[in-house]
C-alpha cells in the first residue's frame, strides 16, 4: 500500500513537472527569459519591435528624495517612482488618452456611477508575488489615508468625496461615485500599486510616510512596474533595472523593457548638462534653455543626435492684480476690506484698468528677447501643448499701445502734471510693484519688458524679484503685494478638469481673489459652477465648449494678464528607437520600457 | 597642552548651543517654512498643507520647537529628521561629508603645493620679471570667479576630452578592479579640485612671500649669508622655517572652512557632496537638515582653529614657553 502511495505521487510530480515544462513552451518565451510570460500579458504597440541590450543615460538637475510614488511631491521623484510602479491605467502621451496596464479592461455602468476593473491575470510584482485586487484596495486605502497628505488626495476625491471601492474576486475592482466623474479613469492612473505584503506592516505601524524611501536596500524594494531598482548613489545616480516579472511584452511576445538599465544621472547645472550631452556622457535631458536652442540645432550634424521640436510648453506664464479681501479676522484690516491699498485696489478692480494693462504689453518683444524667438504667444492655461482644449480664438486685448492710452484716458487717468506719469481721477500717481520668483532667469526679465511697455503708457512700474518662500506667503498668506508675474505648469492628463486649483472661486491658486467663501463676482460665480460641469462625465465636444467658455470668462475680464509661452527643443541622441519625445511629462521617458538601441548604434 | 586642548573643546559647548539657537531663529524669521515650498504645485491644496505642518510640528509655536530639537540633540544626539528625504540628518549629513572633505582636501593640496614653492620663488628674486609675471597670473587668479573658472575648465574638458565633464564617478566605477577606481576618481577631481584650489592661491602664494621678504631682511639671514652659505640653503632652511608661522595660523582658517568653500565647483562640476547637501535644504527651508550641517560646519571650523594653533605650538617653541 504504501509502495502504491510512493508511485503515485511520484507518477504526480512527474505530471506536474510535465504541465511545467508543457507552459513553458506555450508561452514561447525567448531564450533568457527567466520567468514564464504571465496569462494575460500586455501587448504594447509599437512603431518598431526592438532588441534586448544596452543602457540608456538621462541628465537630471535633482534626484529622487523618496521612491514611495503615494509620498513623492517633486518631479525627480515620481519621475523614478513612476517607472517603478504601474497603475491599473496608464497614460499614452502621444495619443493623449489612457490606455490598459494593469488592469487589462475597464467598464463603467450606464449611469456612469460605477467603474468595474478587470485585472490581468497572472501579473506579478517583482518578487514573483501576483498582484491582485487585494493590493489594489490596500494602495488605495493608503491614497485615502488623511494623516499622509498625499498629492494625489485631491484628484481621488471628486465633488468632495472618496470613492467606494470593493473586490468582488481577486481580479476584479469595483468603483462607485455619488456623481459621475470625468477624470475617474486619470484619477486611477495617478495611483501606482503597492505590494500589500510588503508594506501593509509599516503603514499599519504608522511609519508609511519614510517607508521605501531613497535608504531603502534595492532588493528589498518590490515594484509593480517595468523596473526595478539597481542602485542609489545620492546626489549622483540612480540605476534601474527591467523588472523580470513586468506584464508587458512585445508583438513577438519578448518581454519588456528591452533596455539593461535606465539611469538618472544627477547634473545640478544646466550648462554642464548640455556639454554632458556634447560629449556623449549623457543620452538626452530635459532640462532645456530657449537659448541654447540654436546652439542645439548647429552641434546636429555632428553630433549624432536628433532636435525634437514639440511646440508649446504646457507652462503658462502670466501675472495678476491683487484683488484679495481679508478673509480671515484677526489681521489689521476687517474682513471683507481688500487687502491692498484702497487707492490702487480702486484702480486693479477696474476691468478697464486692467485691459489697458495687457494692451500696453508686447508679447512679440518678449518672445523674440526673453526666448530668443522660441515662443508663442498664449491667452490660457490650455496652452497650445493642451491639444484637446486649446481655443486659438481669444477675447483677451493684445498689444496695442494707443489703444491702451485712449482707454486710460477714457476712465480718467490722465498725465496732468507732464511728469509722464498718469494719475487717477483723484490725483494719486500710477505707480505699482510687481514681483517674481528671483530664481527665475526668464520671469525676472518678463517682468523688466511690462516695466519698459508700461512706462510707455504712462503707468510706473517697479520690479521687484523675491526669495520663492516669500512670494508664495505674500501670494497665499499675508496678501502683501500689488502684482506677481508667475507661471502654472503641466498636468497629467491635459485637461481643464486638473485646473481646479485655479479656476474655482474657493481654490488657494485662484490668485487673484483666494479662498472665497461664496464667489465675490456673477462672473465667478460661473466659472465656479461651469467647472463643477467640467468634472462630471460628459463628452468631449460638450467639454471643449465648456472650456472655451471659462477661458473667455477671464479673458474678458482680465483677471491675469497672459504673457507668452516658451517652446521645448529636445536634443536626444539618434541610435535609440522608439524613443518618442511629448509635451506631457515626462516627455522623454514617458515610454522608456519600449525604448531600444538599435542594432547599428551598439557600442 | 592637554589640558589646553580640553579648555578649547569644552568651550565649544556653549559655542554650538548658541549657534543652535541662532541658526533656527533666522530660519524661523524668513517668511515660509517646508511646506510653503510645497505649495507651487497646485494639486497640493491648503488642507494638505496644514496636515503636513501637523505631522512634522511645524505648527507648534518656534520656542516648542527648538526645546524638543534641544532635548532630543543633548540627550540622545539625535540630530532629527529630515523633511525633504524622511531621512535621518545624519544619514544625509553623512553621505556628503566624505565627498566633500576628499575635493576640498585635494583643494588645499594644490594651494598650498602650489602657493608655497611660488611664494618662495617671487621672494627670492625680489622684483625681478619672475616675481611680477608671478604676481599678475596671481592676480589673474584672483580676480576669475569660481563659476567662470570652473565652467572654463568644463569646457576644456568636454572639448578635450582628457578630462571627464564633471562628476565623481563614471557610471561603471563599480565594475572596476580597485586600481581602476582609484584612478577614476583621480581623473574626475582634477578639474573641481584645482577650480577650488586656484581661488585662495593668489592671497597663499602673496601671504607666502611677504612673510619670506621680511625675515630675509633680518639680521641673522645676512649672518648665514655673510659665513658664506648659498642662497638655497639660506632661504630654504634658514628663512623659511621662521617665515612659515603666520602661514600655518592661515592654514588652520583652510582646515575650518573645509566645508563650505566648494559649493560652486559642487554644482558646477556635479560633485555629490555637503555643500549641495546645505543649499538644497537652505532653499527647500528643510530646517533640521539646515541646523545639522551649520553645526558640523562649525565643529570642523573650531577643530581647524584646534589644529592650527596646536601646530604652530609645535612649530614655535616662542609660543610654547609663554
Amino acid at each position: 500500500m504504501r509502495r502504491l502511495t510512493t508511485v503515485l505521487m511520484g507518477l504526480a510530480t512527474l505530471l506536474a513537472l510535465g504541465a511545467a515544462t508543457g507552459s513553458t513552451a506555450r508561452s514561447a518565451r525567448p531564450p533568457g527569459d527567466p520567468v514564464p510570460a504571465p496569462l494575460e500579458p500586455m501587448r504594447v504597440s509599437m512603431r518598431e519591435p526592438g532588441v534586448p541590450g544596452g543602457r540608456f543615460v538621462l541628465g537630471v538637475t535633482n534626484d529622487a528624495r523618496t521612491f514611495n510614488p503615494i509620498m513623492s511631491n517633486e518631479s525627480s521623484s515620481s519621475d523614478v517612482s513612476d517607472r517603478l510602479f504601474t497603475a491599473l491605467v496608464e497614460y499614452d502621451n502621444a495619443a493623449q488618452q489612457p490606455v490598459p496596464a494593469l488592469a487589462r479592461s475597464w467598464e463603467f455602468s450606464r449611469d456612469g456611477l460605477t467603474c468595474t476593473w478587470h485585472l490581468r491575470r497572472g501579473a506579478c510584482f517583482s518578487d514573483g508575488h501576483p498582484i491582485t485586487s487585494q493590493d489594489v484596495l490596500f494602495t488605495f486605502a493608503v491614497a485615502y489615508d488623511t494623516t499622509l497628505h498625499q498629492s494625489v488626495f485631491e484628484l481621488l476625491t471628486p465633488h468632495g468625496q472618496k470613492m467606494q471601492l470593493s473586490a468582488p474576486d481577486s481580479y476584479t475592482v469595483v468603483m462607485r461615485v455619488v456623481r459621475p466623474y470625468a477624470l475617474l479613469v486619470h484619477a486611477v492612473g495617478s495611483v501606482r500599486i503597492l505590494p500589500r505584503h510588503v508594506l501593509e506592516p509599516a503603514w499599519r505601524a504608522g511609519h508609511f510616510a519614510s517607508a521605501y524611501g531613497v535608504g531603502t536596500p534595492p532588493e528589498s524594494l518590490v515594484t509593480s512596474g517595468p523596473w526595478v531598482l539597481k542602485q542609489f548613489v545620492a546626489r549622483e545616480k540612480t540605476v534601474l533595472a527591467r523588472n523580470p516579472y513586468w506584464f508587458g511584452v512585445d508583438a513577438r511576445g519578448r518581454r519588456l523593457p528591452y533596455l539593461d538599465e535606465l539611469v538618472f544621472l544627477v547634473v545640478p547645472d544646466q550648462n554642464a548638462l548640455w556639454l554632458k550631452f556634447q560629449t556623449g556622457e549623457i543620452d538626452a535631458f530635459d532640462n532645456v534653455k530657449a537659448e541654447d536652442y540654436r546652439a542645439y540645432e548647429r552641434g546636429r550634424q555632428s553630433g549624432g543626435y536628433v532636435v525634437h521640436d514639440l511646440g508649446s510648453a504646457l507652462t503658462s506664464n502670466f501675472f495678476w492684480f491683487n484683488l484679495n479681501t481679508v478673509k480671515r479676522p484677526g489681521g489689521p484690516r476687517p474682513v471683507g476690506q481688500p487687502c491692498v491699498d484702497p487707492v490702487k485696489y480702486a484702480w486693479f478692480g477696474n476691468r478697464d484698468f486692467r485691459r489697458a494693462v495687457s494692451m500696453a504689453v508686447d508679447r512679440d518683444a518678449i518672445i523674440r528677447s526673453v526666448f530668443f524667438g522660441e515662443g508663442v504667444r498664449n491667452w490660457s492655461l490650455m496652452t497650445p501643448g493642451y491639444r484637446l482644449f486649446h481655443t486659438p480664438r481669444t477675447v483677451a486685448p493684445d498689444y496695442d499701445p494707443a489703444g491702451a492710452k485712449a482707454l486710460l484716458a477714457r476712465i480718467g487717468f490722465r498725465d496732468r502734471n507732464g511728469d509722464g506719469v498718469v494719475e487717477d481721477p483723484k490725483g494719486n500717481p500710477v505707480r505699482f510693484t510687481l514681483e517674481t520668483n528671483a530664481s527665475s532667469n526668464p520671469r525676472v526679465q518678463m517682468c523688466n519688458f511690462v516695466r519698459d511697455d508700461l512706462a510707455r503708457v504712462g503707468i510706473q512700474c517697479t520690479v521687484t524679484p523675491v526669495d520663492f518662500n516669500t512670494l508664495i506667503n505674500n501670494m497665499r498668506e499675508d496678501f502683501d503685494y500689488d502684482a506677481i508675474l508667475g507661471g502654472l505648469g503641466a498636468a497629467v492628463p491635459p485637461d481643464p478638469g486638473m485646473g481646479g486649483n485655479f479656476y474655482r472661486s474657493r481654490a488657494v491658486s485662484h490668485f487673484w481673489n483666494t479662498r472665497q467663501a461664496r464667489p465675490e463676482t456673477p462672473q465667478e460665480a460661473r466659472l465656479d459652477s461651469l467647472f463643477d460641469e467640467i468634472v462630471l462625465l460628459r463628452p468631449l465636444p460638450e467639454r471643449q465648449r465648456i472650456s472655451a467658455e471659462m477661458d473667455r470668462i477671464i479673458d474678458e475680464q482680465c483677471w491675469v494678464i497672459w504673457l507668452p509661452t516658451m517652446k521645448i527643443k529636445l536634443p536626444v541622441r539618434d541610435r535609440f528607437g522608439n524613443l518618442h519625445p511629448t509635451i506631457l511629462p515626462h516627455r522623454l521617458i514617458w515610454n522608456i520600457e519600449r525604448v531600444f538601441v538599435k542594432p547599428q548604434g551598439r557600442r | 597642552m592637554r589640558t589646553y586642548v580640553l579648555r578649547r573643546l569644552l568651550q565649544l559647548i556653549p559655542l554650538l548651543l548658541a549657534l543652535v539657537v541662532l541658526t533656527f531663529l533666522l530660519l524661523k524669521l524668513a517668511p515660509g517654512d517646508y511646506a510653503t515650498g510645497l505649495a507651487e504645485n497646485p494639486q497640493v491644496s491648503a488642507e494638505t498643507l496644514d496636515a503636513m505642518r501637523h505631522r512634522f510640528g511645524l505648527d507648534q509655536p518656534w520656542h516648542v520647537q527648538l526645546v524638543l530639537y534641544l532635548k532630543n540633540l543633548i540627550l540622545h544626539l539625535d540630530l532629527g529628521q529630515s523633511f525633504s528625504r524622511q531621512q535621518p540628518v545624519t544619514t544625509v549629513l553623512r553621505e556628503g561629508l566624505l565627498n566633500t572633505l576628499l575635493l576640498a582636501l585635494a583643494g588645499a593640496l594644490v594651494t598650498w603645493g602650489l602657493a608655497i614653492p611660488l611664494g618662495v620663488l617671487a621672494a627670492a628674486r625680489h622684483n625681478s620679471g619672475v616675481d611680477r609675471a608671478l604676481s599678475v597670473v596671481a592676480f589673474l587668479g584672483l580676480s576669475v570667479p569660481e563659476v567662470l573658472s570652473g565652467l572654463l575648465l568644463l569646457m576644456l574638458a568636454a572639448r578635450t576630452g582628457w578630462f571627464p565633464v564633471g562628476g565623481m564617478r563614471s557610471l561603471d566605477w563599480d565594475t572596476l578592479p580597485l586600481a581602476g577606481r582609484a584612478l577614476d576618481l583621480l581623473r574626475h577631481l582634477v578639474l573641481p579640485a584645482l577650480t577650488v584650489g586656484l581661488v585662495p592661491l593668489a592671497s597663499r602664494m602673496r601671504q607666502m612671500r611677504a612673510s619670506l621678504l621680511d625675515v630675509l631682511r633680518l639680521d641673522y639671514v645676512v649672518t648665514a649669508r655673510a659665513k658664506g652659505l648659498g642662497e638655497g640653503a639660506v632661504v630654504w632652511k634658514h628663512a623659511l622655517r621662521n617665515a612659515l608661522n603666520p602661514l600655518i595660523t592661515l592654514f588652520g582658517y583652510t582646515l575650518g572652512s573645509l566645508l563650505s568653500g566648494s559649493l560652486v565647483a559642487e554644482i558646477i562640476f556635479s560633485w555629490p557632496g555637503l555643500g549641495r547637501v546645505t543649499y538644497e535644504a537652505i532653499l527647500a527651508r528643510d530646517q533640521y537638515l539646515v541646523v545639522g550641517s551649520v553645526l558640523l560646519a562649525a565643529v570642523v571650523l573650531v577643530l581647524g582653529n584646534l589644529v592650527a594653533d596646536v601646530l604652530l605650538l609645535a612649530a614655535d617653541p616662542r609660543i610654547r614657553d609663554d
